[in-house]
């Protein structure tokens, strides 16, 4: 059942307590399909739908949080009584003053847009248009596996809360992508398109993966996968770095997307994700990066995956700078954080469904493109390495040491893009890296990528976020 | 939670519903809570019921897959109705001999503990706000979570198998900090009393302010290293993903692929999956039904084989293993269970035998992927980074960065404690890992971070 809004609303009205402050209710139905082909037979076919209730109160100080897969009236109100009581044992032991910034009620209705629904695509289609994507990558001794997947994604939700808002908004997604694993004398080389780990997302129908021309690739991507089983392995020392557009957003996401959460540099995150080197006392006035570092969150921008209407505490989507010209200015913040640093929250607390609670998350966290074209950038490097495509990603617990592994690298020598290298591995601490960042490519090179799986809090919630990026330099980085 | 009643009346009209030559389902129930909290300060507080169906079924040996957390008959119809679907769609599977059939019985294994499943968010709490009353009197402040969980689990199939188990679980995580210092311990079981919320507060906060005095920093170069269990478990975490799942053997991305029966350890490493260990996270069976088994992964330095489910059992005609832990995952088995081998130390003669190591409590944001056939990873140290000289504690460290192939590591291993601890996971709630504390000797540390 979808619960009507005169069951939310009688819902909030049966919280009867002398302490309670704000209460919301979240109904959320995701439903998802994957589709994977493996060496031209079918590996993979599910589809989900999952459906839940999630209440959340403030009691005092204390948060209260529950939640249920039975979706039916007398649910909803056992759920929220459920939460109240969670609250009394927040409120019982805790230590610190909840203060939210204002919000206003609205009364909304939001939904991502597509031209060809993804359902209504039938699976036969799917399978034969991965079939074909995949097809041209075999037949090569050394290609030890070619696979194929298409996700469809989409998620109901209706919000509701005592602030006066009652919010409905539905999300259509569609990802997908191709991959060859090579194999040859022990060694193992894999290369994706359009991106690895399921590929590209968009806010999209159908028209998405058309768009891909998954086909169109698939020669490249298994000579690569091979070329690669025999390239010279990356070398080691300092080298200034070109990265391109899809390693870069993923750089973005780990080095500034993370540390950028208020939640994480306030501690609250701590036990588990880990913290931010990124401290209130230096906003405004912390050198994160060159003055051509420019890094927004927009969560308005039509056909990402990190865009939206509303947020889960009911605040309006909104862009504004996290870096202006390489300074720290700005937090992904909440209702409950935001006024831990004088200001109003901006709108990025998300949970991945309804079961869950809504915590700070990365919206569409993008590197602004500059105004060199990617061949003028090259051109102009004497000596180094250009790396793309995320093959291993690790950063310690503040988001300062980071080491990236990408599939590709190929070598620079005066300007000229010269052999392909393999298992590359960068190194940095992440204001040095962003320091050196000496061009950024303009639109051209410039592309929007969505990672459907971004892992924070605990129980872990997968969130769907996007990074815009452009290639980019970087002086005198540290290849391991 | 559901009853085995209820549970088996759910699957009995889901598989009515699939109307297919073979077909199985599993429901899981949970009824759980989380407490986090930080800045010594119970921020988030939240409870859970819920339950889920998959639904799987096998049309003309080709296998299609549905889920649903709605059980009235209109949704088990729909979901079986894509899962059919999904079936006539597929490939049928290679060599499959069908879903389970043998119905042997599982182990009897003691995994429910009621005390556990009464356990209240507010009982929780009180304890919670005693341990930071003692942080605050020992100058630190604490963050972590703890979960308590009660789970039934029920799986059945056309051939007339039906399992249930009821399950609790307790695992808490705690951080002391302390100025620019941290510690961290941890505690996992399916009884909540052997997860002392206060006793892991003070263990945390010993480690925070072990040598608080004394920062030193290294140079990137190799080190004898001393992991706790915590930093091995996130290491074959990785291993269970790069290795041991039958996925990783057959796509030729795990070191085991070529090199089942040979030596590619020191004689002193044993990894077995095992849920049967009563010391450990007890569990009687996996999700298609087969009864748990102790498999041997790595025994006394051989390679002994991946884990897998019942289809991938049959495409690579290899003995089932009893490790499907979700209906057709792409894993098509995982080790959930990772049991390491102790040996005879403790950790402190770890210590003492040291001349000059880096004692590391655990790591973080491990990656496997960067040479997957030599499990090449790299991650950082974290909550407790020590350096020893001369046998003692001589230093706190930064954190540290380290890259190391864990195939050349398991066979420089130089000592293992006998004492072993549970370390649960991010990802599942039926198992984890249990890990003695080790010695390796020559670890590669790659660089320090600027924390």
């Amino acid at each position: 059942m979808t619960p009507t809004r005169e069951q939310f609303e009688h819902a909030l009205r049966s919280l009867r307590n002398p302490s309670l402050r704000y209460a919301d209710i979240r109904w959320t139905a995701t439903h998802q399909q994957h589709v994977r082909v493996r060496n031209g037979e079918v590996d993979a076919l599910t589809a989900t739908v999952d459906r839940a209730i999630g209440v959340r109160v403030l009691a005092g100080n204390g948060w209260g949080f529950a939640a249920t897969s039975h979706v039916s009236e007398e649910a909803i109100l056992q759920t929220a009584q459920r939460a109240l009581e969670v609250a009394a044992a927040s409120n019982m032991a805790s230590t610190a003053e909840v203060v939210l910034s204002d919000v206003d009620p609205h009364v909304a209705k939001w939904a991502s847009s597509y031209r060809i629904d993804p359902w209504s695509i039938p699976l036969q289609k799917k399978i034969e248009h991965l079939l074909a994507a995949t097809e041209p990558m075999r037949g090569d001794h050394r290609i030890h596996q070619v696979s194929g997947e298409v996700s469809c994604y989409r998620q109901e939700k209706i919000f509701a809360s005592t602030a006066g808002s009652f919010i409905e908004q539905t999300t259509t997604e569609m990802g997908g992508g191709i991959e060859a694993a090579a194999l040859e004398n022990g060694e193992f080389q894999r290369r994706t398109y359009p991106n690895p780990f399921g590929g590209d997302y968009q806010a999209a129908g159908w028209e998405f993966i058309e768009e891909l021309d998954l086909a169109k690739k698939a020669r490249q991507i298994r000579d690569e996968a091979i070329a690669l089983l025999t390239a010279p392995k990356a070398p080691a020392g300092r080298f200034d770095l070109i990265v391109g557009s899809s390693q870069l957003a993923l750089q973005v996401h780990e080095s500034c997307g993370h540390p950028t959460e208020l939640d994480r540099a306030m501690g609250l995150e701590i036990s588990l994700a880990g913290g931010s080197f990124m401290q209130p006392d230096m906003l405004g006035t912390f050198r994160y990066g060159s003055p051509l570092v420019n890094i927004v969150a927009d969560a308005t921008i039509p056909g990402s995956i990190g865009s939206f209407g509303f947020d889960d505490d009911g605040v309006p989507a909104q862009r504004f700078h996290l870096i202006e010209n390489g300074i720290f200015t700005g937090y992904l913040t909440g209702r409950d954080t935001a006024p831990a640093i004088g200001r109003s929250s901006n709108g990025t607390v998300r949970a991945e469904s309804a079961a869950r609670i809504p915590i700070i998350r990365m919206t569409n966290i993008n590197l602004e493109p500059g105004t060199t074209p990617l061949a003028d950038i090259i051109a102009d490097t004497k000596r180094g390495i250009y790396v793309d495509t995320n093959k291993s990603w690790s950063i310690d617990d503040v988001r300062l040491n980071f080491q990236f592994g990408c599939e590709v690298a190929y070598e620079i020598e005066n300007g000229k893009l010269g052999r392909l290298l393999r298992n590359p591995l960068y190194t940095g601490i992440t204001p040095e890296f962003w320091r050196s960042c000496d061009a950024v490519g303009d639109r051209a090179s410039w592309q929007i990528w969505g990672l459907p799986n971004c892992g924070k809090g605990d129980p872990l919630q997968t969130m769907r976020v996007a990074h815009g990026a452009p290639a980019a330099r970087f002086r005198n980085v540290e290849m391991a | 939670m559901l009853s085995q009643e209820q549970s088996h009346d759910i699957l009995s009209r889901a598989l009515a519903a699939a109307n297919a030559g073979e077909a199985d389902a599993v429901l899981i129930s949970v009824d759980q809570n989380i407490s986090r909290f930080a800045n010594s300060n119970l921020h988030q507080n939240m409870s859970e019921i819920s339950a889920g169906l998959t639904l799987r079924v096998i049309v003309n040996g080709s296998m299609g897959i549905a889920s649903t957390s709605s059980f009235d008959d209109a949704e088990l119809a729909r979901t079986a109705e894509l899962a059919r679907e999904a079936a006539r769609h597929a490939d049928p599977l290679q060599n499959f001999s069908g879903l389970y059939k043998e119905n042997e019985p599982v182990p009897q294994l003691s995994t429910f503990d009621s005390d556990t499943a009464a356990l209240s968010p507010m009982a929780k709490a009180h304890e919670l706000k005693v341990m930071f009353e003692r942080g605050r009197e020992a100058g630190v402040q604490f963050a972590g979570s703890w979960l308590t969980c009660a789970a039934s689990v029920a799986t059945a199939n056309s051939h007339g198998v039906r399992r249930f188990a009821e399950m609790t679980f307790s695992d808490a995580t705690v951080i002391a900090l302390r100025d620019h210092s941290s510690g961290y311990a941890t505690r996992c079981a399916r009884r909540a009393r052997e997860v002392d919320i206060l006793s892991l507060g003070e263990e945390a906060t010993f480690k925070a302010t072990l040598a608080l005095g004394s920062h030193e920093e290294i140079a990137p170069g190799t080190f004898d290293v001393i992991l706790e269990p915590p930093a091995l478990a996130e290491v074959f975490e990785w291993m269970n993903m790069i290795s041991f799942t039958g996925q990783a053997y057959e796509d030729g991305s795990s070191f085991f692929v070529g090199n089942i029966g040979k030596r590619m350890a020191g004689e002193n490493v044993t990894i077995a999956d095992d849920a049967l260990d009563p010391e450990f996270l007890p569990f009687p069976f996996d999700l298609e039904g087969l009864p748990k088994r102790r498999t041997p992964l790595i025994e006394n330095g051989i390679v002994r084989g991946p884990v897998v489910d019942k289809a991938w059992a049959d495409r690579l005609h290899l003995q089932p293993t009893a490790n499907a832990w979700h209906l057709g995952s792409p894993e098509h088995g995982s080790a959930f269970h990772i049991d390491v081998a102790g040996g005879n130390a403790t950790r402190e003669e770890l210590i003492r035998s040291t001349k000059l190591g880096i004692w590391v409590t655990r790591f973080n944001y491990v990656n496997g992927l960067l040479e997957p056939r030599t499990a090449l990873m790299t991650g950082t140290t974290r909550d407790g980074t020590f350096l020893i000289r001369d046998g003692e504690v001589a230093a706190r460290l930064p954190n540290l960065r380290w890259t190391q192939s864990i195939v050349e590591a398991m066979s420089n291993i130089e000592g293992l404690t006998k004492e072993r601890r549970r370390v649960a996971t991010w990802f599942n709630m039926f198992g984890g890992t249990i890990a003695p504390t080790v010695k390796v000797k020559g670890w590669n540390i790659t660089g320090v971070s600027s924390s």
